[in-house]
């Protein structure tokens, strides 16, 4: 209740959700100063650890310069910046390995890192991914129990407030977090992430369960998960929400930190303008079919083959702000509505019991107002006026038997 | 006109053309509003793309009428205090007449016109509030209406200036939270969809608010005959002279 009062009380004052694309030349120019200047100074650091050299990495998967250029400027693109900003773009991604992430897993399926590490044939967005300096990361590391402990304890020592920290998954917050411990020591996942994040330069929510609490926290939410969002006060964070989160935006929002020094510019929900500034239906293919009113009307139908619209087997483009529609997954190879089966808003907040049930809104099982009683909207709508129905029948009948008209003299 | 009896001017012209625009808009938006939220029919097949535009169509309907609701709530809302032929919310402010009167017209309802103990010349005080229910429903579906709009104007930019989805921003982005306390949602996050969802619930309250109205208008007429159901076509009724 109390982070609703918050919400109303942040009413008058949220930001406005535009998009600004292009904030004049003199900005650009100052900008492009700033990160000049900041990217000269990063390539006298020497890499952290013994990390591999992207150069080489990209040679060793075939990939020419002239792909890896390609690359960078359409991240140059994603992220708003004018061509003029590419090399810069292009020598952040070579110092990927001068920045030190650690990635923690809390309560999720571990689909983000899945999403890195499962991808046939890795693209550069997963290749500049694989060779940032990932101090800690629990899912992927060799080492367990208290080894690994000290090990992430060396790693907070070691960057002390310059590490970017990547989370990954829902906090469970009932029955004091008990729900679920890391580590040999029995940790709640609260206690950890709090413990970890306090010298984190900047933290990053990755996937809709590190956001806003995704499936671990969807109704009746039994271990009362949330996102880091409610967990840590007082730091920047960024949100890259999305089930899982696309690859290019985690490069995109990792990069811009490099280049800039600074957190992209979000929106009311702390996620990248870049990437989340833009709804998902204004950029679908399909969209025509929407507005002639195609629609497919069950999977496999002669729509479905023609390609039509999608929003009556419950597509949420129309309500889902993300960049999949523009950028896809895999390096543009295809997204969900390419492939024939709607959105399911999963860069929004709440999306499994919001937006995930394959039918428009109307037809959704929601929960009623009273709570506990589930019924469709349309169903609740239809009670409501048999119930005006009913009431009104009565009163008439009573009416027509009992009741008293007013005499009128002829 | 019968002997015995007055004729009372009830509506203005205005008034009577405004409600009708209203009762017409709002048969409008909901057949609209329907096939927005579940498309209820479908387009021909085999015609080309180009020769139908059902949804867009739809959705051009819904939003004109939503225009002409936006301009005539502004009047009414003007009226309410500033009316030359009467001022509802004199009938709103909970002094003890009205209160009185509120609760003898309820009492009129449910004793089936057994009993009336109040001037029916006059607007009551039960309908006036009952319009109030209606017109605060009304305010909320424009409020939530524009909010679910500019969703679509995202980029910040639109054809009469950057201004209109800004102000439609600044206007109405305090709907995500306060529909997300009215859905009473378990979920910390207020999203646009709670928007959507509170749009759509709002939608059966306000046809459950007409069938009261029409039903409550013609009892009135039967039961009470001084002609009530007339107030909204030739804008006047006729009661009893003293």
């Amino acid at each position: 209740m109390s982070d609703k009062i918050e919400g109303v009380k942040k009413l008058f004052t949220s930001k406005s959700a535009r998009v600004e694309t292009n904030k004049g030349d003199a900005y650009y120019e100052q900008l492009f100063k700033k990160c000049h200047e900041r990217i000269e100074s990063l390539k006298t650091n020497q890499p952290i650890n013994n990390r591999l050299d992207i150069g080489d990495v990209l040679e060793t998967h075939g990939i020419e310069r002239r792909d890896f250029l390609k690359w960078a400027s359409a991240v140059t693109g994603m992220l708003m910046l004018p061509s003029s900003f590419t090399p810069l773009v292009a020598d952040a991604a070579l110092l990927m390995n001068r920045a030190p992430v650690i990635w923690l897993e809390l309560s999720d399926c571990a689909g983000n890192s899945e999403a890195l590490l499962r991808s046939d044939g890795p693209k550069i967005d997963e290749i500049v991914l694989d060779v940032i300096s990932l101090e800690f990361h629990e899912t992927l590391q060799a080492t367990a129990g208290h080894q690994a402990e000290k090990q992430l304890e060396d790693a907070m020592e070691h960057f002390k407030d310059k590490y970017l920290l990547f989370v990954e998954g829902a906090i469970p917050m009932a029955n004091n977090g008990s729900f679920g411990t890391i580590g040999a020591s029995g940790e709640t996942m609260h206690d950890h992430l709090v413990r970890v994040s306090k010298h984190a330069a900047a933290i990053v929510a990755v996937g809709s369960c590190a956001t806003f609490g995704g499936v671990p926290a969807a109704s009746p939410n039994p271990t009362g998960a949330v996102g880091v969002m409610d967990v840590i006060k007082g730091k920047p964070l960024i949100n890259i929400p999305a089930c899982p989160a696309n690859p290019a935006n985690m490069v995109g929002v990792i990069i811009h930190y490099i280049l800039t020094g600074q957190v992209p510019e979000l929106d009311s929900l702390l996620r990248p303008k870049f990437a989340f500034g833009y709804r998902i239906h204004d950029n679908c293919e399909r969209r025509a079919h929407f507005d002639a009113g195609e629609f497919v009307e069950e999977w496999g139908d002669e729509g479905a083959k023609n390609n039509f619209c999608l929003y009556k087997v419950g597509c949420k483009g129309p309500m889902t702000f993300n960049n999949c529609s523009i950028i896809r997954y895999n390096e543009g190879v295809n997204w969900p509505v390419g492939v024939g089966r709607g959105c399911i808003g999963c860069s929004e907040p709440d999306f499994w019991d919001k937006y995930a049930y394959e039918r428009p809104m109307a037809d959704a099982n929601i929960k009623a107002p009273t709570g506990g009683v589930e019924k469709t909207v349309d169903e609740f709508g239809l009670g409501l006026l048999t119930a005006a129905g009913i009431g009104i029948g009565i009163h008439a009948a009573a009416s027509m038997a009992a009741g008293k008209k007013e005499e009128v003299g002829e | 006109m019968k002997a015995g009896y007055k004729q009372v001017k009830r509506m203005t012209t205005y008034m009577r053309l405004n409600h009708w625009v209203v009762a017409f808009s709002m048969i409008g938006a909901i057949v609209t509003g329907l096939y927005i939220g579940h498309p209820y029919y479908q387009s021909f097949i085999a015609d080309p793309a180009v020769g139908k535009y059902v949804m867009a169509w739809n959705r051009w309907v819904h939003f004109m009428i939503a225009i002409i609701f936006d301009v005539s709530s502004i009047v009414i809302a003007y009226m309410y205090f500033f009316s030359r032929f009467e001022k509802p919310y004199k009938k709103i402010i909970p002094n003890a007449q009205n209160i009185k009167e509120f609760v003898e017209v309820i009492i009129n309802l449910v004793t089936l016109n057994r009993r009336k103990n109040f001037d029916s010349t006059h607007a009551d005080s039960f309908n006036t509030v009952f319009f109030l229910v209606f017109h605060l429903m009304l305010a909320w579906m424009l409020l939530t209406g524009l909010q679910l709009y500019v969703h679509g104007l995202a980029s910040g930019l639109s054809s009469i200036g950057n201004w209109w989805p800004w102000m439609l921003h600044v206007a109405t982005d305090w709907t995500i939270p306060v529909s997300n306390m009215l859905i009473g949602s378990a979920s910390p996050t207020a999203c646009i969809m709670d928007v959507r969802i509170s749009h759509h619930i709002t939608m059966w309250w306000i046809i459950a608010w007409i069938m009261f109205h029409v039903y409550y208008q013609v009892w009135r007429t039967i039961f009470w005959k001084e002609g009530d159901i007339g107030i909204v076509v030739s804008g006047s009724k006729f009661v009893k002279e003293d």
